[in-house]
C-alpha cells in the first residue's frame, strides 16, 4: 500500500486510542455521550486534515491516494466507525455535491461537511420501493415557483440526528419510471418533516421512518437537473461500490479472539478453531478482492460484475464470521472486563451483520448484476 | 502483494492456451487416458516449444508469474501432464520436479511420466521417488520413496501453490462451459440462463472462482523470490490458498454439474473429464479437512499475516 498509507494507519490507530472512550462501540447507542464522542472525533479528524482527505484540494481535501482512502475505511470500520453518521457526508454526499451542485450549494454544504459539523441522511427507500427504488411514490408537485413534497421514506439511517436530507422524489410521470425523478437537498429542521425511529436489531437510532407533509422546496434546493435524479442515484451508487470495509472489523475481531480468551482458547473444540482459521482465510479473500476493486476503480477499469462479486463475498463473510465469533465467546470467562468488552463487540457485530446482505443493495441485487455480467461476457 | 499478473505473463498464458488447443485441445486428455505412458510424447513437445522448462520460477518474479499463467492454461485444457510439479522443481540436484506428499501413503499424478522426481513433506523432509505403484484414476500412483531423507533444499510453498493455479484453470473452464451451456439449453421454452435460480447458482460459482484467483496471486507473490516473506509465512499462505482452492472447486464443480444436467456426466461433454481429473489436485497431498487442520495447527492463536494479526 505504500509508506504514506502505512503511516496513516498508525496515525489513525493512535487517534482512536487517544480520543475515544475505552468502551466506545459506535455513535448510535442510547447514551448521548457516544454521539458526542463521535462528533468530537470528527472535529479532531477535520482539524488534522484527515476527515476529508480523499476530497480534491480545491474543496479543502488532500487528494489522498486510493490506498490512503482504503486505510481510512478499514481503520474506521474496524474501530466501530467513530465518524458516526458523518462518514456518509464525507464518502458520497460531499463528492456528489461537488459534481452536481451549484456554486451556491457547494459553498453552503461542503464546508460544514469538511469541518465535521453536519450529519446527512439519505431519503431513498420507501415502503413500496426498496430494491426497486425507481417505483418510489414520494411526490414533489408544482406549487408556484417551487414544489410541495409529500410522501414517506423508510429505513432512513441517522434521520433523528441529521440536519440535512438527500431526498429523491418524483417530479413528473414519464414513460419509464427511472425518468421524472429529482434530488432535493432539504433541511430536516422543517416542521413539514416528521421522523419516527424504528427500534431494530442493530440497536437504537439506526433506522427511521421519515414523513413529508407538503414540504416546500424551491429551485435552489434542486441538485442537478430537474428529472435527472436517477443518474445522480447511479453516481451515488458508484461511490458505494467498495462500500464500508466490513472485512476489517471481521479480521480485527477474529484476531482479537485468542487474546481475549487467553487460556480458554486452547480449550475450544478443534472444529471451532478450524472454522476460525477458515474465516481468517475468507477475510483475506474479501480484503484482496476489495483491493483489486480499488485498483480497477483507480484506473477506471471496473466492470459491472467486479463490485457485485466482492459485495457478495464480503457480506457473507460478515455473517459467517459473526456466527463463528458468537460460538467462541460462549466459551469466554465473562468475569474478566477485557473479555466482557470483547463479548459486547462480538454481539454488536453479530447484530449488525444480519443486515449486511440487505442494506446498501441486497445480495439478490448483487447476484442479478453479477449474473448479468457473466452471461453478457460469454 | 500482486493483484494481477503482469501483462507479459497474461500474454504468455494466452499463447499457451492457443498452443494447447492446436496440439489437440480436449482430445489430449482422452488420448492420455487411453495410453498414460504416452503422456510425455503427447504434450512434451508443445511444452518444450513454449519454453516451459526454461522458466525459473524460484529465481525470478517474471518466471514465477509466467509459470503460474502456464499452469492455469494447462488446467483450462486439463493438460495430461504434471506441469506444476515440474515447474516447482528444486534449484539444486538433478531432479525433474517436486511432489509435495503426505506423511502417509505418499501419492502423486505421475503415472507414465518417467522422470527423476523428488518428494517432499510439509515438514521439509525430502526423498527420492524410486518406484511407483500401478495406476489409479487420474494418473495417480502411490510412490515408493528412498529410505534416506534430506532437508528439502527449497521452500515447499511453491509446490503447493502452482497446482492451485492448475486447479484455477480448470474452474475457469468449467464455469465458461457451463455459462455456454445454460445460454443454449432450452427448457420450458426459454434458455436456462433466463431462470433466476440458474443465474444465482452461477454467481455462487463465480464468487468462489474469483476468490480463489485473488488468493492464488497473493500466495504466488508470497512464495516468490521478491516478497521478503519467510518460508514459514509463505507456507501459511500456500495452505490458506489450498484450503480456499478445494472449497472453491467443490462449489464450482457442484454448480457446473447441476446446471449441465445429465449430459454433464457423459464423456461427450468436457465437464465430465475436467471434473474427474480435478480430483488429484483436490485430494493430494491432503484434502480439505486435513489442509484446514494443518493450517490451524500452524497459525492457531496467532492468525494469518494481515491487518490485525497477533
Amino acid at each position: 500500500m505504500g509508506e504514506q498509507a502505512t503511516a496513516l494507519r498508525g496515525q489513525l490507530r493512535s487517534l482512536v486510542a487517544e480520543q475515544l472512550p475505552a468502551d466506545f462501540m459506535g455513535a448510535f447507542t442510547d447514551d448521548p455521550a457516544d454521539l458526542a464522542a463521535a462528533q468530537q472525533f470528527c472535529r479532531t479528524l477535520a482539524e488534522q486534515g484527515l476527515l476529508c482527505m480523499s476530497w480534491p484540494a480545491e474543496f479543502g481535501g488532500r487528494d489522498a491516494s486510493v490506498w490512503e482512502q482504503t486505510v481510512v475505511r478499514e481503520e474506521m470500520w474496524a474501530h466501530h466507525e467513530p465518524r458516526g453518521a458523518q462518514y456518509m457526508g464525507v464518502n458520497w454526499v460531499g463528492p456528489i455535491i461537488m459534481r452536481h451542485g451549484t456554486p451556491e450549494q457547494q459553498q453552503r454544504h461542503l464546508p460544514p461537511i469538511a469541518n465535521g459539523e453536519v450529519i446527512w441522511c439519505q431519503g431513498f427507500s420507501e415502503p413500496e420501493a426498496g430494491s426497486d427504488l425507481a417505483s418510489l411514490r414520494t411526490t414533489a408537485r408544482r406549487d408556484g415557483d417551487g414544489w410541495l413534497v409529500s410522501g414517506q421514506k423508510i429505513w432512513t439511517s441517522y434521520a433523528t440526528m441529521a440536519q440535512w436530507c438527500f431526498l429523491l422524489a418524483r417530479t413528473s410521470k414519464e414513460d419509464k419510471k427511472q425518468q421524472g425523478l429529482t434530488i432535493f437537498l432539504v433541511p430536516m429542521s422543517d416542521p413539514a418533516i416528521q421522523v419516527r425511529p424504528i427500534r431494530c436489531i442493530m440497536g437504537p437510532h439506526h433506522l427511521n421512518e421519515v414523513f413529508f407533509d407538503d414540504l416546500r422546496v424551491t429551485e435552489a434546493d434542486v441538485l442537478g437537473e430537474i428529472g435527472a435524479g436517477w443518474s445522480i442515484v447511479q453516481d451515488v451508487l458508484s461511490f458505494e461500490r467498495v462500500g464500508i470495509a466490513r472485512y476489517a472489523r471481521c479480521e480485527k475481531l477474529l484476531n482479537d479472539a485468542p487474546r481475549a480468551l487467553g487460556a480458554a482458547w486452547g480449550e475450544l473444540p478443534d472444529e471451532l478453531r478450524a472454522r476460525w482459521t477458515r474465516m481468517l482465510v475468507h477475510c483475506r479473500r474479501a480484503r484482496l478482492l476489495a483491493y483489486r476493486l480499488v485498483e480497477l476503480q483507480s484506473k477506471g477499469q471496473v466492470r459491472p460484475g467486479d463490485a457485485s462479486g466482492y459485495r457478495i463475498a464480503v457480506t457473507k463473510l460478515d455473517q459467517d464470521s459473526a456466527e463463528v465469533l458468537m460460538e467462541i465467546i460462549a466459551a469466554a470467562d465473562v468475569d474478566d472486563p477485557g473479555v466482557r468488552r470483547f463479548r459486547d463487540e462480538v454481539e454488536d457485530h453479530w447484530r449488525y451483520s444480519q443486515a449486511s446482505t440487505v442494506s446498501s443493495g441486497s445480495i439478490e441485487m448483487q447476484r442479478i448484476l453479477l449474473s448479468r455480467a457473466l452471461l453478457a461476457a460469454s | 502483494m500482486i493483484l494481477d499478473l503482469s501483462p507479459e505473463a497474461d500474454e504468455f498464458g494466452r499463447q499457451a492456451l492457443r498452443a494447447f488447443e492446436s496440439a489437440g485441445g480436449d482430445e489430449l486428455l482422452q488420448q492420455a487416458e487411453a495410453k498414460p505412458f504416452d503422456r510425455e510424447a503427447l504434450v512434451g513437445g508443445v511444452l518444450g516449444d513454449l519454453g516451459a522448462w526454461d522458466l525459473e520460477p524460484r529465481a525470478d518474479s517474471d518466471s514465477l508469474e509466467a509459470a503460474a499463467a502456464l499452469c492455469r492454461s494447462a488446467g483450462y485444457w486439463a493438460l495430461p501432464y504434471p506441469v506444476a510439479e515440474r515447474l516447482s522443481r528444486p534449484t539444486t540436484g538433478d531432479t525433474a520436479g517436486l511432489l509435495v506428499v503426505a506423511e502417509t501413503n505418499p501419492s502423486a499424478p505421475v503415472v507414465g511420466v518417467r522422470l527423476p522426481w523428488t518428494a517432499v513433506t510439509l515438514a521439509g523432509q525430502s526423498r527420492t521417488v524410486v518406484g511407483t505403484s500401478a495406476a489409479r484414476p487420474g494418473f495417480v500412483a502411490e510412490l515408493e520413496l528412498s529410505s534416506t531423507t534430506a532437508e528439502a533444499p527449497d521452500d515447499v510453498a511453491l509446490g503447493l501453490v502452482l497446482p492451485c493455479w492448475t486447479l484455477l484453470g480448470m474452474l475457469d473452464r468449467a464455469l465458461a462451459l457451463t455459462i455456454e451451456h445454460v445460454r443454449l439449453r432450452q427448457q420450458f421454452g426459454q434458455p436456462l440462463s433466463k431462470f433466476q435460480s440458474v443465474q444465482f447458482q452461477l454467481t455462487d460459482a463465480e464468487v468462489e472462482r474469483s476468490g480463489l484467483e485473488i488468493l492464488a496471486k497473493h500466495a504466488l507473490w508470497s512464495a516468490g523470490p521478491s516478497s521478503g516473506t519467510s518460508a514459514a509465512e509463505a507456507l501459511d499462505d500456500a495452505l490458506a490458498l489450498r484450503m480456499a482452492a478445494i472449497e472453491a472447486a467443490e462449489v464450482v464443480f457442484r454448480v457446473c454439474h447441476q446446471l449441465h444436467g445429465a449430459v454433464g456426466f457423459c464423456d461427450e461433454t468436457t465437464l465430465s473429464w475436467l471434473s474427474r481429473y480435478s480430483q488429484p489436485l483436490r485430494r493430494l497431498p491432503f484434502g480439505l479437512s486435513a489442509t484446514r487442520d494443518l493450517l490451524t495447527a500452524r497459525i492457531d492463536g496467532r492468525g494469518l499475516t494481515g491487518l490485525y494479526a497477533g
